[in-house]
Parts: C-alpha cells; sequence; structure tokens
C-alpha cells in the first residue's frame, strides 16, 4: 500500500462503481436525443439479471472460449487495481505504466481467441476489427504515456500522477498532444462512436460488441462488466494524467468525480453529435494521434528532456 | 361532402388504354422486342391458367397505357425474355417455380423453391483469402426473414446473393376465386408499409376490367391516401438512413417526424397504416372539413420541422461522409435492372408513374429531380426530402375542403384482364387481374420492392463490408412484397 487508506478504498471500489460510467454515459446521451431513457443504473440491473442465468456456450467450443469472460474479466480488475487514485495505490500488481497496457492487450488477446473458437462469422470479423484498430492503439496509448513518463523521469504511475498534478505541465506543449491522443485512445478502447457504435444492432458494422454476440449469462455478464471496467479505466486515467488535480486527497478525490463525469458527459456528446466513422478511416485517424504524439516527443527533445 | 374539384378533362381519363393480343410461343420474343423499340417499358410477367394449359402474360407499360402479351408454351416449355428484359429475371424465376415452367436459353435459378445445395443459388468465388459471410434469415433488429450471401476478401465485398421469399403465404393464391372486392383483402396486406398502394393498384386494375373510371373525388380520395402513405414513409426512410450510420440525432427526430405523420394518417382515416381505407369502385373514405384544416395545419408544421430536420443532416459532415460514393448504381444499370422509384431517379433515371395516371389527381405533376444523380447512398437518402415537397404541396392542395364518399362512372366495355400501376414510396408497383364474371381468377401484385432488390445486390458489390446495412437502409425495401 503507498499512499491514502481513503484513495485506496476508492481504487478499490472501482470494481464496484465502474458500471456506473457506461449508464450514466447511456442516460445522458437519451436526454440528448430527447427521450427520458434509462436511469444511470441499469447496467447494474443487467448485471444482476444475467448473473441469475445459466451460460451457454456454442457447440465446438472449448476451454478457449469459455475461459475468455473471466480471463478478461480479471485482467481489467488488476488493472483498475494498478491505477492510482489520489496518487494512492493498493500496490497488489505494482503500478508500472506497462502493466495496464499489457492487462487491456490481455484481455483482448483474450476475446480475439475467444472469437476464433467456435469461428462464427460476426464474432470473427469483429474480432479482427478490434485487433486491426489494436494495432494502431496501443501503440498510441503507450506514446501517449510516454510522453508523460518523460516529464516525471519515471514509468511508475504514481510518480507519473505526482508531475501530471504539477501546475506547471499546463505549459508543456508535450502534455497537451498526449492528452489529445489519450482523448483518441480513450474512444477505441471504449468502444465508442465515432469509432465504435455501442448501441448498433447491426451485425455487420459491429467492433466491440461482434465477439460478445454467442456469450450468455454469467459469462455475458463478465465482458459487460469488462467492457464497464475499461471505460472506468480510461476515463480515471484521463482525469488524473489531464486535469489539475489538488494533492490534498478529498479534494483530490471531488476533483476526480467531477472530472470523470465531465469526461462522461464529453463522450455522451461526441457519441450523439458525430455519426459513425468509415471504418477503414480510424486507423487515418489513429495514425494522426501518432503523429500528434511524434510532434509532443519533438517538443521533449527540444526542450532538452531526452 | 367534398369540394369537387376539377382534376382534368374526361379525355385524359382515357389515356389509360390497355390492349391484350396473344403471340405464338416462336413469336413471343419478337413480340416483346416490338413493344421495347416501340417506347415500352417492361411491367410485370407472370404465368396463369390450369396446370395443363399455362399461358405466359407480359404487361409492359408507356405514358399511362398498358399493352399485354400473352403466349401459350407448348410442353411447357417457353423461350426466355431475360436477354431482352433483364427486369423480367425474378418474373420468369417466380413462374417457373409456381406453374412449373421451363425457360430455354438462360439458366433458371429457383427463387421461392430454396434449394438446400448453397451452390445451387450462389455463385461460386474462388481465389486467395475468399470467404462467405452468412447473415440471416434470422436477424438481431425486427426485420423479415431475408438471407444474404456474401463473398468477400477481407472487408471488400465481391458479390452477394439474395435469398428471399421465406414466407410465401399464398396470397395470390388464396385470392382466387373470390369476388373482387373481396380479394383486395389480399393485395392490400401484401405489404404494410405499401398498403394503400398495393390496394389501389388493385382497385385500379379491377376498376379497368369492369369499364370503370374514378370519378374526380374517387381520384382525390385515392391521390390524398398514397400521398399520405408516401410521406410517413419518406419521412421514415431519411431516419433509418441516419440510423445507419448512427447518427440518433437525425434518426430520432425523423422517427419523431414519422410518428406525427401517423397520427395524422389516425385521425384522418382511423388507422396509422391507412388499411381498409381503399374500396373497389368507390371510396367510403369520409373526412370533414374541420378535421382537414385539422390536418392540414399539422401537416404544415410537419414539412417546416421537416425541412430543418433534413437541413441539419444535409449539411453534417460526418453523416455526410459516411453517405457520398457509397453503394453506387450507375444510370445504365439501373435501366438495366428495371429499377423504380426514387431510388432509380437517384441514379438519373427518370419515370415517375405519377407524371401518367390518368386515374389519379397527378395533373401538371413534375416528378423532383436529383441534384446530383449519383446512384449512391447520398443521393438516395437525397431523393426522399426532395419529393417531401411535392407531397405535402399536393396534400395542402387535395384535403381543403375535406373528402367524401365517391364511387367510379362507366367509361367502356367490361374486359377480363385488368392492368394498373401506382407510384409506391418505393416506385412502381404493378397489379395485373384476370377475372371470370364477379370473381378473380388470377392476381399478380409486383410491388416496388420485388423490382428493386436485385439493385441491392448490385449496389453491395465492391463496397466494404460494414457499409451492408447503410446501403440496404438506403433503398428501404420490404421483405413482405417478396412472400405474396
Amino acid at each position: 500500500m503507498r499512499g491514502n487508506v481513503l484513495a485506496i478504498a476508492v481504487q478499490l471500489s472501482g470494481l464496484v462503481l465502474a458500471p456506473l460510467l457506461p449508464g450514466v454515459i447511456q442516460t445522458i446521451k437519451a436526454r440528448l436525443q430527447g427521450r427520458v431513457g434509462t436511469s444511470p443504473l441499469q447496467p447494474y440491473r443487467d448485471l444482476r439479471r444475467l448473473w441469475g442465468k445459466r451460460s451457454v456456450a456454442p457447440y465446438d467450443s472449448t476451454y478457449v472460449y469459455r475461459l475468455a469472460p473471466s480471463l478478461s474479466a480479471a485482467a481489467l480488475a488488476c488493472a483498475v487495481l494498478v491505477v492510482p487514485i489520489g496518487a494512492s495505490t493498493i500496490g497488489w500488481l505494482g503500478s508500472d505504466m506497462l502493466v495496464p497496457i499489457g492487462l487491456l492487450a490481455l484481455a483482448r488477446f483474450s476475446t480475439a481467441a475467444a472469437a476464433w473458437d467456435p469461428g462464427g462469422g460476426f464474432s470473427l470479423m469483429a474480432a479482427g476489427r478490434d485487433l486491426m484498430f489494436s494495432v494502431f492503439a496501443e501503440p498510441l496509448l503507450l506514446l501517449a504515456f510516454v510522453l508523460v513518463a518523460i516529464g516525471s523521469h519515471s514509468t511508475d504511475l504514481v510518480q507519473m500522477v505526482a508531475a501530471a498534478g504539477d501546475p506547471h505541465v499546463a505549459t508543456l506543449p508535450a502534455h497537451w498532444c498526449a492528452a489529445l491522443a489519450f482523448g483518441l485512445v480513450v474512444l477505441v478502447e471504449t468502444g465508442r462512436q465515432p469509432i465504435d457504435n455501442p448501441d448498433t444492432h447491426l451485425e455487420l458494422t459491429m467492433v466491440h460488441e461482434g465477439p460478445l454476440l454467442e456469450y450468455a449469462g454469467r459469462d455475458l455478464a463478465m465482458l459487460q462488466w469488462t467492457a464497464a471496467a475499461r471505460h472506468w479505466l480510461m476515463l480515471v486515467l484521463a482525469v488524473t494524467f489531464f486535469v489539475p488535480m489538488p494533492a490534498p486527497v478529498p479534494w483530490n478525490l471531488l476533483t476526480l468525480a467531477l472530472g470523470v463525469a465531465g469526461l462522461c458527459a464529453l463522450v455522451a456528446l461526441v457519441e450523439t453529435s458525430l455519426a459513425k466513422m468509415r471504418i477503414l478511416r480510424v486507423p487515418v485517424l489513429l495514425g494522426a494521434g501518432v503523429a500528434i504524439c511524434m510532434i509532443g516527443l519533438a517538443s521533449w527533445i527540444a526542450q532538452g528532456a531526452l | 361532402m367534398g369540394g369537387g374539384r376539377p382534376t382534368g378533362s374526361h379525355a385524359e381519363v382515357h389515356a389509360d388504354e390497355a390492349d391484350i393480343r396473344s403471340a405464338p410461343p416462336d413469336d413471343w420474343r419478337d413480340a416483346v422486342a416490338d413493344l421495347l423499340s416501340r417506347g415500352y417499358t417492361f411491367g410485370s410477367l407472370h404465368a396463369t391458367g390450369a396446370p395443363d394449359a399455362v399461358e405466359l402474360r407480359a404487361a409492359f407499360i408507356r405514358n399511362g397505357g398498358f399493352q399485354m402479351v400473352t403466349c401459350r408454351p407448348a410442353d411447357r416449355h417457353a423461350p426466355t425474355i431475360v436477354d431482352l428484359v433483364p427486369a423480367a429475371d425474378w418474373d420468369e424465376r417466380e413462374a417457373a417455380d409456381l406453374s412449373g415452367l421451363v425457360f430455354d436459353g438462360r439458366l433458371t435459378r429457383p427463387l421461392l423453391k430454396h434449394p438446400g445445395q448453397l451452390e445451387q443459388w450462389t455463385t461460386t468465388v474462388r481465389g486467395r483469402d475468399t470467404h462467405q459471410v452468412a447473415v440471416g434469415p434470422i436477424h438481431a433488429g425486427i426485420i423479415e426473414s431475408g438471407h444474404f450471401r456474401f463473398h468477400v476478401v477481407g472487408e471488400r465485398i465481391l458479390r452477394v446473393d439474395l435469398q428471399l421469399f421465406y414466407k410465401h403465404r399464398g396470397l395470390e393464391r388464396a385470392a382466387v376465386g373470390r369476388e373482387l372486392s373481396e380479394a383486395l383483402g389480399f393485395a392490400q396486406r401484401a405489404c404494410a408499409a405499401c398498403a394503400v398502394t398495393n390496394s389501389v393498384a388493385y382497385a385500379h386494375a379491377c376498376e379497368q376490367a369492369l369499364g370503370l373510371v374514378p370519378s374526380s373525388d374517387l381520384a382525390r380520395a385515392r391521390t390524398v391516401l398514397l400521398e399520405l402513405e408516401r410521406l410517413y414513409n419518406h419521412l421514415n426512410d431519411v431516419g433509418a438512413a441516419c440510423a445507419g450510420v448512427g447518427f440518433s440525432p437525425g434518426s430520432m427526430v425523423f422517427a419523431a417526424l414519422k410518428e406525427r405523420a401517423q397520427r395524422v394518417n389516425q385521425a384522418l382515416t382511423g388507422h396509422r397504416f391507412l388499411f381498409n381505407t381503399v374500396q373497389v369502385t368507390r371510396s367510403d373514405l369520409e373526412v370533414n372539413p374541420q378535421s382537414a384544416r385539422a390536418a392540414r395545419v399539422e401537416l404544415r408544421e410537419i414539412r417546416a420541422a421537416a425541412e430543418d430536420a433534413w437541413r441539419e443532416v444535409l449539411f453534417h459532415g460526418s453523416v455526410q461522409n459516411r453517405f457520398a460514393g457509397v453503394g453506387v448504381v450507375t444510370a445504365a444499370n439501373a435501366i438495366t435492372l428495371g429499377m423504380v422509384g426514387p431510388v432509380a431517379r437517384a441514379s438519373g433515371v427518370g419515370g415517375d408513374t405519377r407524371c401518367a395516371s390518368p386515374r389519379l389527381v397527378y395533373a401538371g405533376f413534375k416528378s423532383a429531380t436529383p441534384l446530383d444523380p449519383g446512384g449512391d447512398v447520398r443521393a438516395r437518402v437525397e431523393m426522399r426530402a426532395l419529393e417531401l415537397p411535392a407531397t405535402f404541396d399536393l396534400l395542402d392542395t387535395l384535403l381543403e375542403g375535406g373528402l367524401g364518399r365517391a364511387a367510379s362512372e362507366p367509361a367502356g366495355e367490361p374486359v377480363a384482364t385488368g392492368m394498373a400501376a401506382v407510384e409506391s414510396p418505393r416506385g412502381r408497383t404493378f397489379c395485373t387481374i384476370e377475372r371470370s364474371g364477379p370473381a378473380i381468377t388470377r392476381l399478380r401484385l409486383r410491388t416496388s420492392s420485388y423490382a428493386n432488390w436485385p439493385a441491392v445486390a448490385l449496389a453491395a458489390t465492391d463496397n466494404l463490408l460494414p457499409e451492408f446495412p447503410l446501403i440496404n437502409k438506403s433503398f428501404e425495401l420490404c421483405y413482405a412484397c417478396c412472400d405474396r
């Protein structure tokens, strides 16, 4: 354990609070579209309903398919516990910035492998697209992290967060480049428009939803929780790195809560105001993100940090 | 009572002459070629008669006038006309499946009878990395049954094979033997979204066979119903295209407008889908001046709101990016496939049945022309929006003073066969009836969806697989129209 007990308690409660974020986004989206919409607690109701149901697996599927939900849920649970809150972390799995990247990749790998196992057309297609996106999204995430890490001279997330809390970072071009790139990563990882449409029923257009099509019951509940945990992970990271946070823990936590809520509203706004983009334009957009990171890197070099 | 507006002279009403002549099997192709060379376009083809004496009948249309050629195939073998009229492909396959005819000179794949083997209805695609993606017949949304077999390389569609006709209801067969007015229901229920078009096409065909023409009040009532149907369908189709790219503000606004239009339907006729509003030889629809006035006020508000909403969609970059250049059907292909309706006009191929509809109130009607007939999703969606002003204008004019009961008037000799073409929201719907006394002996309804489905497969070719739902929605065709 490193840091404040209250902050660590919030970090642990992330496992429970995560489904609130997609719920809030859906509610705001519905309001923006002129609908009443569901309550922000709807994801919890869905999880409870699914948890009470039996899991069904396709004929011919092996342990690769059956293991995927628990493996991805476990990977995301670990990732949530690695990301520090209020510069404090429970520290069971360390706090290196490469750990969440690896865990996200593990979760992605397990669902992609599970799509290949029974070989359903829609799941395979969607998993293929997800992997294609990740070819561009993973380096982008890494680059955004690196830009922040250079400033703190450490790849330890606790130190990176502490460095990002310094008001001085707002004057660094690299920091803004990282924020821009990270915004793109948030949209890819959470499967939000304009990259992916989480509300679609059109199988042919699916990316993140596709590999989930065959799952049912508890397996589906775990995968839906995984998707929610991805929202938590990305939005919390975005706020802790790129929103100026006061050091005292209660104020820090309040800023975090407000920041995450604000980002939820922003995601809902982006999703409502933009149509989903053509699938082969996504790599171009992510490539632009990489270019922005390179500019950030160049600015570090210009400042003599490297 | 209706206002009794002047709706064109009687000479105009008589313009829909119908001529029928028979040709021996050897001259069948020549007779068809002759009609085509005289500027007639293909309307419909069907087989009729007892199993031992099947007769083939092809109907053609030009400027609201009909020509029919019939032929009695010897020994169930008929020469194909599909090389002359590619649009008759499905018609011939349907005739082969339902009447056991054999068409010489073509590969006749089954249409209604689904073969078990994939090779019998899909095109074999060979090559490195090609694979098939099967979609349907059960879909995730609330859609009718249809199976799409995609041959793809990566995300690119090489070819789509459609298998529709899953729920053949035998509507046309069930109508046989019933009285003309009673059989109307079978034509109407072929499809909910085109219920009025189907009914009016059937009623016109019956009235033509009975030697009747609609009075101006009857024509007015039916035109109002047709335009009400077009209105809610077009509003729905624009919203559906927005939903296809995940642009929820657009789909929500247009869904709400469609709901308002359907409430106008409910208020005027007592049915949101305008069911049972059309009768053969007469119209029982009564709209008092007060409700007509209220409907006109509401329609004006819908018009203003629809124009605002369309402007938002038209100038929304991320939506137009998805629409432009996707699912292109060239004008040449549209003509070859016999495409009809707004989707054909979006490819620059004219032909709005409303321009020559002597039995309806479309005097002086000019069909909307696209600004840029690219034949892509953008043009097809835009076509719906461009057609709305004419519909609003017509409704505003024709609803003035309300509608009253009306009947058709005798105008000629009764005949055995009647033909009619009516412009549905999706294009020209063709109806042919044959009767013996007061009873139907053959009903054939060839809807606009039936005419346009092959074009969907063509439009999808060479596009990306995730674009297919959008391309499909830009046509927004009906599966039930196949399941007659």
